[in-house]
């Protein structure tokens, strides 16, 4: 039998509406101009989000989440499948290279100011991104279960304990209890490998269906000169110039994990006594910092509870920047750009500090 | 114009797999510290077998725990690393390979980007005007 | 339809008894569920230990046991009576470690110090170690949190 490949596409077309989905791609476009380069990292964290899916299933055939298992199934990984420690590799690379881009992505959007009006909600969906992937690297550093994991974990898991009342119920909550223990590995395991994904696809569809419907931003000064911006279709122009990007970043990455595979400590024993050089991933570095730097206790309160609730104004803040940016071309807006620029040399020059 | 391609195919896809199933054979698990652990357990109980065969009259009772214990406790790291000349050169064919399908990749992505833009430069596929307005995979997909 | 005189509506009057009664259904749902999430956390109110293990110590010596699931120290006190704490540091609850050498108890997470009774002299732990009681019945030394009292 002969099949018709222009009925069958015509079969499928019909039933699902692809005709205006690649309409609409050829339809869109996408800006032209000097700072056209950031509208490629968002591409960039898709690409490296799906190699986190592939490579965590992939692990997750073999990792075992268990106070008994955890280390011993990853030491199999790396020692007894093929290729397994480039495996480990390339996703513990890849999730540094996610979280980078993503923050990348958000600074440019900070300092092109792509976040006013109509994009504010696109901004703000963009900032629960960021705490899902963070958490996505929180929850992913204990699963090795050794010493310097447990003891970041202890130490994570018991900053939200400095806030009075719901702290407590907070710790408790994302420890299965009063302390870490096996309990707290399979919450952890659960949270990395079931609730965020389905938390980070639900944002994220979001989040593109609002970048799809008000369409990309450009540049401030053209929008109130009201030039038109030269543009390029999305298909196949744009997507053709992301592929180039995909590439070289896949070449990195391959690069990296190949040259740098991280190695597998000791099981964690609960009992012992904290390790020295305890650290989080580095990109807690600068929060890990700033409460070190706080005295133990500031009047009648502890030094880590300023810290705690510091922080979290600047998390709400950032997260409602939209809204307190409201006259970007004004003075206003200059000052929050400037803003920006300190608290990207504040986290810079913090996270080198707590390495030192 | 057929044969051409098959020919084509023939030849470039040995040319790039050839050089990535090479490597991934010989990198396939870097040895680790477990691992040459386990070569030198081998390579002892193949030097010696007759005094294998035959266990010392030791206090069985009292070592058959403690070597359970060992074979269940690792006591070092296991920190991934290339040894021997083998892996390192697999690993630098490797990384000439990939560099050199990334460029290669690259230079043929950079002709397509070219004519796509020449061709929407030349409005050449404007929606409303073009012959095959109804299919928008067009500029693609047209010979 | 509205009854002179009255506050609100029959309409509005309905709606609030509908919805308060779905959401206390709601609650009645939720709150196992919470309760699940949510573990009982229980700490040991004592434990239990071989004296015999203990007796052999030197006054200023100091030895682990385990409290619950953290790890516990006991110092023998130069008249020869035990000194129990909680080896968790006040700071960040990370686990300490006794420094014989130095008579100090160090957390290596965030540098912090405690003296040999447990008070905290430098880094950022806010409060002293907790403290346990302890006492010797017979063959066994009782580690107890402060304020239970003997079970027997």
């Amino acid at each position: 039998m002969k099949i018709d490949m222009k009925k069958l596409a015509a079969w499928f077309d019909d039933r699902l509406a692809l005709t205006p989905i690649f309409k609409y791609m050829t339809k869109k476009e996408v800006p032209q101009h000097e700072h056209s380069f950031w509208y490629y990292t968002g591409s960039s964290i898709l690409l490296f989000l799906f190699i986190q899916i592939v490579t965590g299933i992939m692990l997750a055939l073999y990792y075992q989440p268990t106070l008994e298992g955890a280390t011993d199934s990853i030491g199999r990984i790396m020692t007894e499948l093929p290729l397994g420690w480039l495996i480990r590799s390339v996703h513990s690379w890849s999730s540094t290279f996610m979280i980078a881009f993503v923050m990348i992505h958000l600074l440019a959007i900070w300092f092109t100011k792509s976040y006013r009006k109509p994009r504010e909600a696109t901004w703000m969906t963009g900032m629960m991104l960021l705490v899902v992937s963070m958490v996505f690297g929180f929850t992913g550093y204990l699963l090795p279960w050794d010493d310097l994991s447990l003891s970041a974990t202890k130490v994570g898991t018991n900053i939200p304990m400095a806030i009075p009342v719901v702290g407590k119920w907070v710790t408790q909550f994302l420890r299965g209890g009063g302390d870490v223990t096996g309990d707290t590995l399979t919450r952890f395991y659960l949270f990395h490998v079931c609730i965020l994904p389905l938390v980070i696809f639900a944002i994220l569809a979001v989040h593109i269906l609002l970048v799809q419907k008000e369409g990309m931003s450009v540049p401030l000064k053209d929008e109130i000169a009201k030039k038109k911006v030269p543009a390029l279709p999305f298909w196949p122009n744009f997507i053709l110039r992301e592929v180039v990007i995909w590439l070289v970043l896949l070449g990195v990455l391959l690069t990296i994990s190949l040259a740098f595979a991280p190695s597998l400590e000791l099981t964690a024993d609960l009992m012992a006594p904290a390790p020295e050089g305890v650290k989080p991933e580095w990109y807690f570095l600068f929060l890990f910092q700033t409460l070190k730097i706080f005295p133990a206790n500031m009047g009648p309160v502890t030094g880590e509870f300023v810290a705690v609730v510091l922080i979290l104004i600047a998390v709400v803040a950032i997260f409602f920047l939209p809204f307190i940016d409201n006259k970007p071309e004004g003075k206003k807006g200059k000052l929050i750009q400037y803003l920006g620029v300190a608290g990207l040399i504040y986290a810079i020059v913090f996270s080198i500090w707590s390495l030192l | 114009m057929r044969k051409i391609r098959v020919l084509y195919l023939l030849v470039m896809v040995p040319v790039v797999l050839a050089p990535l199933a090479a490597v991934a054979q010989p990198s396939g698990v870097p040895p680790t510290v477990k691992d040459k652990a386990q070569i030198e357990a081998a390579v002892a109980a193949q030097a010696a077998p007759t005094q294998q065969a035959k266990p010392a009259p030791a206090p069985p009772a009292a070592k058959k725990p403690a070597a359970k214990k060992a074979e269940v406790k690792r006591t070092e790291p296991i920190v991934p690393a290339y040894s021997g000349i083998r892996e390192k050169m697999a690993v630098i064919v490797f990384y000439v390979w990939l560099w050199f399908s990334i460029a290669v990749l690259i230079y043929f992505l950079r002709l397509w980007i070219k004519e796509a833009d020449r061709v929407y430069k030349a409005k050449y596929y404007e929606p409303e005007e073009s012959p095959r307005k109804d299919n928008p995979m067009a500029p693609v997909l047209g010979d | 339809m509205r009854i002179d005189n009255a506050y609100f509506t029959r309409r509005k009057f309905l709606n609030s008894i509908l919805g308060g009664w779905l959401g206390a259904v709601a609650a009645s749902f939720i709150s196992p569920i919470v309760k699940f999430v949510w573990p009982p956390y229980k700490e040991p109110d004592e434990v239990k230990l071989v004296f015999a293990d203990y007796s052999g110590m030197q006054p200023g010596e100091v030895k682990n046991f385990a409290w619950g699931s953290k790890p516990g120290l006991i110092k023998r006190a130069p008249d020869g009576s035990f000194i129990a704490w909680v080896g968790v540091c006040t700071h960040l609850d990370c686990n300490v470690a006794w420094l014989p050498d130095k008579k100090q108890f160090f957390c290596a997470c965030h540098d912090g110090w405690y003296d040999e009774n447990g008070t905290n002299v430098s880094g950022p732990p806010p409060k002293p170690l907790r403290r346990l009681e302890s006492s010797v019945e017979g063959e066994d030394l009782f580690v107890r949190k402060p304020g239970v009292g003997a079970k027997t």
